[in-house]
This record gives structure tokens, C-alpha cells and sequence, in this order.
């Protein structure tokens, strides 16, 4: 396997789950949305309730085929791409992905087509269920990929063996590996703070046309009663996994922050270049103290830099056989610093936008303000980059690795795939993957034209019962 | 019996599931454009696969974990061994996971056409594609002593490997067929029972013809582990085909699928007995052959996914047969369908 392969084989790795990752966090999210608005319908009988859960079901249906669709190669270029790596970890790896499609991923397939054909077949309340079981089964399947994800950036449960193989050895420790708890609380609740701005701009769309439009009201308020919650609690949740990146992963930390060189009283630096060939920020502004703060509650603490941070780990890990890491086999650091960064300002922001989402919505005037409507409209999406910049920092921050301190990414390549090949393969998911996002992207907009023009019979009355 | 051997007949089990209640979408896909002559009759056809197909694709996935986790080895040789031939059964499968969702949502003949096309060529091109892998596996890959396989996507393109393509591209189409018999009433179903019988007969002929040059490509099939037991396991799928021919034109809407089943049966059941205790037969030397041992996770990990899959599968049966039964026997459409 030479160079060119390798960078190939990564390219197409984080293409796939970059494009992936673009359509579990609504299913996940969306799902606990429809519990709420099909409850709300289910135990009061306000229609307009069930209008909106019809409605934002539809585009559910749109995003969940195309995240399954693109789900399917992830399962398999463990294989084909990272054969290294998958008989290496295979025995603990590849248990939660197994046990995610035993215990998870049948409930969510299977209910999804109960809950999305079988509108006239179930009783409101069995309907119901079903939507509580899509969204339990996503959330579960959520929790067993991040179970192998967390597990490679903090591996636990296991002790190498004789043949120099990890081998299992505690199944829960490898299911609550020390980054799993934070990891997954964090992924659920930005899924959760997507849909909740994915409705509330979708519901804003229509509000923007026409204000008087009951079903896009409700729709509207539940998305910032649970964006609120969501949003703020999100920069508490964040907060805390940060601090786990400070316990297990020393040098992810160093690049997060831009710090060279371990440091008392560190800052928290706000604005950096940082700079790889010269180990430096060049023109960087930073709050002093608060990185030491933040990451051990005293300003004084010293806080590793990358360069100490590389001799931790070669120390730490000197039984193991991978070669001595060196800066020069780590990623640029501006792209993990100024991934977190701006992942962290949207967060910020987020909750702002629902705190006045919020203060509007109490004060009665949420509805009668188009430039309000219109920055929840402009927003949609927002949450979507957000959360990809996170798997920015999170995957490309582990690096060297595949797993932390284990495994290198070099040592975890299929020997026998070729350029030519992988090359092939790249250009093929490129395409496919523009087709399918340009189909979700055409058939949403679809949605949300037939029911504006009425088309949509469901929709079409409520919008005509309020003018 | 060790746990070894329990999860060679556990990874049979779900390809067994799998063929079964996966193999009748790709059947029922592959179908669609000569079966169903209109719209109307194409939207009756896809509906009657609506509400499962997503759940019946979790086997493949479920396939690919349960390997993964059980025999790691086996995943990464094959997986990238084969490596162009899974990418295209991978593009295969995320072109018909989306076309039922997005062809019901606009009505022009132009769009509707390409999801049609779509839905037949995934279904014919997954169907055939699995056998030509696995008589492959059959036949021995070129593990060398790594158990690492140089080869390129032409080198599976030959007589063997097409042969027993054909064999899993009418099995499916045969059991799509009587999967339609069983969900759909007048044209449709008069329709599926002739193509059920003449599906039965062509699988019949490339199970015969699979049968007779194996012992030229794949001699070890007939050196199995079981003697002469296992040489007459391949006879249960031509007892299940044979069923299928009988049973079709009949009045029984459900005894040409239940024979279809035990025909898939009869397939898997050959496969399993056929390559045991291997899994993956070296064609460079029978050494470097990864089988059930030298290819598996250790103990500890075999136990954990045996307990987990004795809790799990139960509760997948539970969901398949509340949804199933929700959605009745026959199809019938509603606003809220395909």
C-alpha cells in the first residue's frame, strides 16, 4: 500500500461518513420531535397536531432513506478499505456494530414502515408507539455506533494477546469506555438541537408566507421550547467532554487549543494561525487563564501542549510496537483548532437564537416577527455544520491514530487495494453522493412548495381553515 | 459442540434470513418493469414489499456485523479481496434503498420510469452478484499466507462464478415471484404464478449444470466434511424448486412460497456443508485457508455475541411478525402507500 492509496483510502473514509452524517442526526432528532407533536395529538385529538406530524413526517421519510442508503457502505469499508484495522479490532470492534443491528437498527427499519404506511392501519395510540420505537431504535443505534466509535478513541475492556492482538476481556468496560457517556450525550443532544432548528426554520418558511397558518405555529413553538432546552444544555454537555479530552486524549487537547507548549495559567485562545512548520499562532487573541480554568476548575494548572503531549503518549505507550510519534505525523493543527472553534461559536449562538426565539414566543410576538422568522429560517441548516465540525475535531483530532494510542492510521490500511481502485471507488461516492444529496435536496423543497400551493390535501385544508 | 462451530451455523442462520426475507425485495425488484404493466400495477407491486424491505434489509447488515465480530479475519479478507465487486453491490444497494421513498413523491411519467428501471437493475444486479461471490469462495480465493487475496473484479467473472450467479438470480426471481403470488390478487398473480414455474425450472437447470462441473472447479465441494449426508443436502433445493412448479398454478396463494423457502434452505444448507469447516478455501494452498478457528475472535467475544444474539433474534421475530401481520396478507393500497 503506498502513500497515495492511503491518502485515498482516508479521503474516502471521511468523504462517506462525512455525507452520512448528514442524516442520522434528523432521524435521531426528528424522531423525538414527532413523539412530542404526535403525543400532543394522541392525548388531546387537536388535529392540528396531527397535521404537523404528517407534515414533518414526510420529510423525515426523505432524510431516513437516504441516511440508510448511505449507512450501508459504512458498514463495509471497515473491510474493504481498513482490512488492517479490522483484524486487528475485529473481536471488539465490530461486537457493537453487530449487536447495533440485532438490538437497534430492526426496531427503527421495521417500525419505520409501520409508522410511515401504516397511518390508516394502526389505532392513534399503536401509531404512536410505533413513532416511539423509530426514534428509541435510532437513538439505541446511535448509542452502539458511538459505543465503537468512543471505543477508539478511549479503548477499554481489553489486554493485548499473546499473538499481540487486542482481545476483549469486559464487555461494559468496552461499552463504558471512559468517552462513551460524554461522547454520546453530546451527539444525541446536537441531533436533537438540529431537528429542533430544522423545524423551527421549516416552520418559519411558512410563517414567513403566511402568519396565520395554525399548523406552522405549532410546530413552530414546540421546535423552541425544545430548542431552548436543547441548545443551552448542549454548551453545559460540551463543556463537560472537553474535560475528557483533557483526561485521555492530551494531544487532540493541544491541537483543539492551538497550545505548543504546556503551559501555567494557559488562555484560552479565541483567534489563532496556527502554524505546524513553525510551531507557533502567529497574531492569536485568548482569554489568559481560562484554558487551565475550564480544563482543571484553577487558573494555575498547567495544561499539556502538543509537544509535551507527544512525548506523554510515546512514553505511556512504549510497550506497544508503533512507531514513535513525531509532530510531523500529526494534521494540520488549524484544522482541528478552527474546526472546535467555530463548532463551539455556533453552539453559542444556537442558544442565543432560541433564547429570544423563546422570550418572543412568551411575550406573544414570535409570529408577527418576520425578521425573527427569517433568522430561524436562515439558520435551518446551521446546527448540520456544527455538528460535522465536531466529527472534524474529534476524527482528525485522534490522528495519528485509528485508535488512540493503539493503533496508527498507517498500520490500519488494506495492503492489498490498489490506487487505481480506491481512486475508482472515491470518484464513484462522489457522484453518487451529489445525486442523492441533490434528489433529498429537490424532493424537500418539493414537500414544502406542494403544501404552500395546497397541493398537499392534509395540509391544504388547515392552511385554508386559517385564512 | 464448541463455540466456534455455533457461530459458523449462527453466520449461516442470518444469510439464511437474509435470503429468505431479503431475497423475495430483490426478487419482487427485479421483477417490476416485466410484471407489472402500468403505473398503477407497478405502485401495487412495490407496495407489497412497502413496509419491509427496510427491515428485511437489516439481515444484510446484521450479516456483516455478526462476521465482522465472530470472524474478523474473514471480513477483512474478503471484504477487501473482493474490494470493487462490494463496492458495486454497495452502489447497487444505495440506489434501490432510495428509489421507493422518492419515486412515489412526484407523478411524472419521466421521474417514475427511472425509479422503475432503477428498482429492476438493483434487484437483478444484487441478486446475481451474490452468487458470483460465493461460488468464488466456493472455488478458493487466492489467500496467501497472510490470508491476504491479491486478485482484480474481472478474475471473478468466470464460468464458475456465473454459473452460480445465476443460480442466486433465479432463486430470487423465483422467490419474488411466489412472494407475489402470496400478496397480490387478479393480473398481477396470474402473472407471478408463470413466472414463478419458469423461474423454478431455470434454477433447477443451473443448480443441475452447478452441480456437474463442480467437480472440475471446485473439487472440494464433493470431499465435504459430512460424506455422502452432505452430498445430498444440494437435493433439498431441487425438492423446494420442484414444489414451487407443482404448487404455482394451483389455488394456494401461500404453498408455492413456503416451497420457495425450503428451496433457499436447501441452498444455504449446501453452502454450509460444502465449505465447512472453512470459510474461506485458499486456492494457493489449503494452509493458508481461513476456516472457522484460525479466522474467529476469541472466546470471550463468541460468548458475549452468542448471548447477545439469544436475546436479540427473538425480539427481531417479534417486530417482523406484528408488522407483517398489520399489513395483511393482501396488498391494499392507501393514501398513505408507496
Amino acid at each position: 500500500m503506498d502513500s497515495t492509496a492511503l491518502l485515498l483510502a482516508r479521503i474516502q473514509f471521511g468523504m462517506t461518513a462525512f455525507f452520512h452524517f448528514l442524516y442520522p442526526p434528523l432521524t435521531i432528532g426528528l424522531g423525538l420531535l414527532l413523539i412530542i407533536t404526535e403525543g400532543i395529538y394522541v392525548f388531546t385529538k387537536d388535529q392540528e397536531y396531527l397535521r404537523v406530524t404528517r407534515f414533518f413526517a414526510k420529510l423525515f421519510a426523505i432524510n431516513f432513506v437516504v441516511g440508510v442508503a448511505s449507512g450501508i457502505v459504512m458498514e463495509f469499508q471497515f473491510g474493504t478499505n481498513w482490512a488492517q484495522y479490522s483484524s486487528f479490532v475485529g473481536a471488539i470492534f465490530g461486537s457493537p456494530l453487530a449487536i447495533e443491528g440485532l438490538f437497534a437498527f430492526f426496531m427503527e427499519s421495521i417500525f419505520v414502515g409501520v409508522m410511515l404506511l401504516g397511518w390508516n392501519r394502526l389505532s392513534a395510540k399503536a401509531h404512536w408507539v410505533s413513532t416511539i420505537l423509530v426514534a428509541f431504535g435510532s437513538t439505541l443505534s446511535g448509542v452502539w455506533i458511538l459505543v465503537a466509535n468512543s471505543w477508539m478513541q478511549t479503548p477499554a475492556g481489553y489486554k493485548i494477546g499473546s499473538n499481540g492482538i487486542p482481545k476483549m476481556t469486559n464487555f461494559w468496560q468496552m461499552v463504558f469506555n471512559p468517552y462513551f457517556p460524554s461522547e454520546f450525550t453530546h451527539v444525541i443532544v446536537g441531533a436533537w438541537e438540529y431537528a429542533a432548528f430544522f423545524m423551527a426554520g421549516v416552520a418559519s418558511w411558512f410563517l414567513i408566507k403566511n402568519n396565520k397558518d395554525m399548523v406552522m405555529r405549532k410546530a413552530l413553538k414546540v421546535a423552541v421550547i425544545v430548542g431552548v432546552i436543547v441548545a443551552c444544555g448542549q454548551i453545559l454537555v460540551g463543556d463537560i467532554g472537553a474535560r475528557e479530552v483533557v483526561k485521555y486524549q492530551p494531544t487532540k487537547l493541544a491541537m483543539m487549543e492551538a497550545l505548543w507548549h504546556s503551559q501555567k495559567y494557559a488562555p484560552e485562545t479565541l483567534f489563532a494561525l496556527p502554524n505546524n512548520a513553525t510551531e507557533s499562532n502567529g497574531p492569536q487573541i485568548g482569554i489568559p487563564s481560562m484554558l487551565s480554568m475550564l480544563s482543571y476548575l484553577n487558573p494555575a494548572a498547567k495544561v499539556m501542549g502538543l509537544n509535551a503531549a507527544i512525548r506523554y503518549i510515546n512514553k505511556k505507550d512504549s510497550k506497544l510496537d508503533h512507531t514513535k510519534l513525531t509532530l510531523a505525523m500529526f494534521p494540520p493543527v488549524w484544522i482541528v483548532f478552527w474546526s472546535f472553534h467555530i463548532m463551539m461559536y455556533f453552539g453559542f449562538y444556537f442558544a442565543l437564537v432560541m433564547l429570544i426565539a423563546l422570550y418572543l414566543l412568551l411575550k406573544d410576538k414570535l409570529f408577527d416577527s418576520p425578521k425573527m422568522l427569517k433568522l430561524l429560517w436562515v439558520s435551518t441548516f446551521l446546527p448540520l455544520i456544527a455538528i460535522e465540525l465536531g466529527w472534524f475535531t474529534t476524527e482528525i483530532g485522534r490522528q495519528p491514530f485509528t485508535v488512540y494510542g493503539l493503533l496508527t492510521t498507517v498500520d490500519s490500511v488494506s495492503k492489498n487495494v490498489n490506487v487505481l481502485d480506491v481512486g475508482l471507488s472515491v470518484v464513484m461516492f462522489v457522484l453518487i453522493y451529489l445525486t442523492l444529496a441533490s434528489f433529498a435536496i429537490y424532493l424537500f423543497k418539493r414537500e414544502l412548495r406542494e403544501r404552500y400551493e395546497g397541493k398537499d390535501e392534509l395540509a391544504g385544508e388547515s392552511a385554508k381553515a386559517a385564512n | 459442540m464448541n463455540l466456534n462451530i455455533l457461530w459458523f451455523i449462527l453466520v449461516a442462520v442470518i444469510i439464511l434470513g437474509w435470503s429468505v426475507m431479503d431475497g423475495f425485495d430483490y426478487g419482487v425488484g427485479g421483477l417490476l418493469n416485466f410484471i407489472a404493466k402500468n403505473d398503477e400495477e407497478k405502485r401495487y407491486v412495490i407496495n407489497a414489499i412497502g413496509p419491509v424491505w427496510d427491515g428485511n434489509q437489516v439481515w444484510l447488515i446484521l450479516g456483516g456485523g455478526a462476521v465482522f465480530a465472530a470472524f474478523p479475519l474473514v471480513y477483512a479478507s474478503i471484504f477487501s479481496g473482493f474490494y470493487l465487486a462490494m463496492m458495486l453491490v454497495v452502489w447497487l444497494i444505495i440506489f434501490r434503498a432510495v428509489s421507493f421513498e422518492f419515486r412515489s413523491k412526484v407523478e411524472t411519467a419521466k421521474w417514475r420510469n427511472f425509479w422503475d428501471t432503477d428498482i429492476t437493475v438493483t434487484g437483478l444486479g444484487i441478486a446475481l452478484l451474490l452468487g458470483v461471490a460465493i461460488a468464488n469462495i466456493l472455488m478458493g480465493v487466492p489467500l496467501n499466507k497472510e490470508h491476504i487475496d491479491y486478485q482484480s473484479l474481472f478474475s471473478l467473472l468466470n464460468i464458475f462464478g456465473l454459473v452460480g450467479g445465476l443460480i442466486s438470480l433465479f432463486m430470487f426471481l423465483m422467490h419474488g415471484s411466489t412472494y407475489l403470488i402470496m400478496k397480490t390478487e387478479g393480473e398481477v398473480q396470474h402473472r407471478a404464478r408463470s413466472y414463478a414455474k419458469g423461474f423454478a425450472v431455470a434454477f433447477i437447470i443451473v443448480t443441475l449444470l452447478f452441480l456437474i462441473i463442480s467437480p472440475i472447479f471446485a473439487p472440494r465441494l464433493l470431499g465435504n466434511s459430512f460424506g455422502i449426508i452432505g452430498d445430498i443436502v444440494p437435493v433439498i433445493m431441487l425438492i423446494g424448486a420442484i414444489g414451487v412448479i407443482l404448487t404455482a398454478g394451483s389455488t394456494s396463494d401461500i404453498k408455492p412460497f413456503a416451497y420457495s423457502v425450503v428451496a433457499i434452505i436447501g441452498a444455504v444448507a449446501s453452502l454450509a456443508v460444502g465449505i465447512f469447516p472453512n470459510i474461506v478455501p485458499s486456492s494457493i494452498n489449503t494452509k493458508y485457508s481461513l476456516n472457522i478457528y484460525n479466522s474467529a475472535s476469541n472466546h470471550f467475544t463468541l460468548l458475549v455475541m452468542l448471548i447477545a444474539t439469544i436475546i436479540g433474534l427473538p425480539l427481531v421475530l417479534i417486530y417482523a411478525i406484528y408488522a407483517y401481520k398489520k399489513f395483511g396478507l393482501k396488498v391494499k393500497m392507501d393514501d398513505s402507500s408507496y
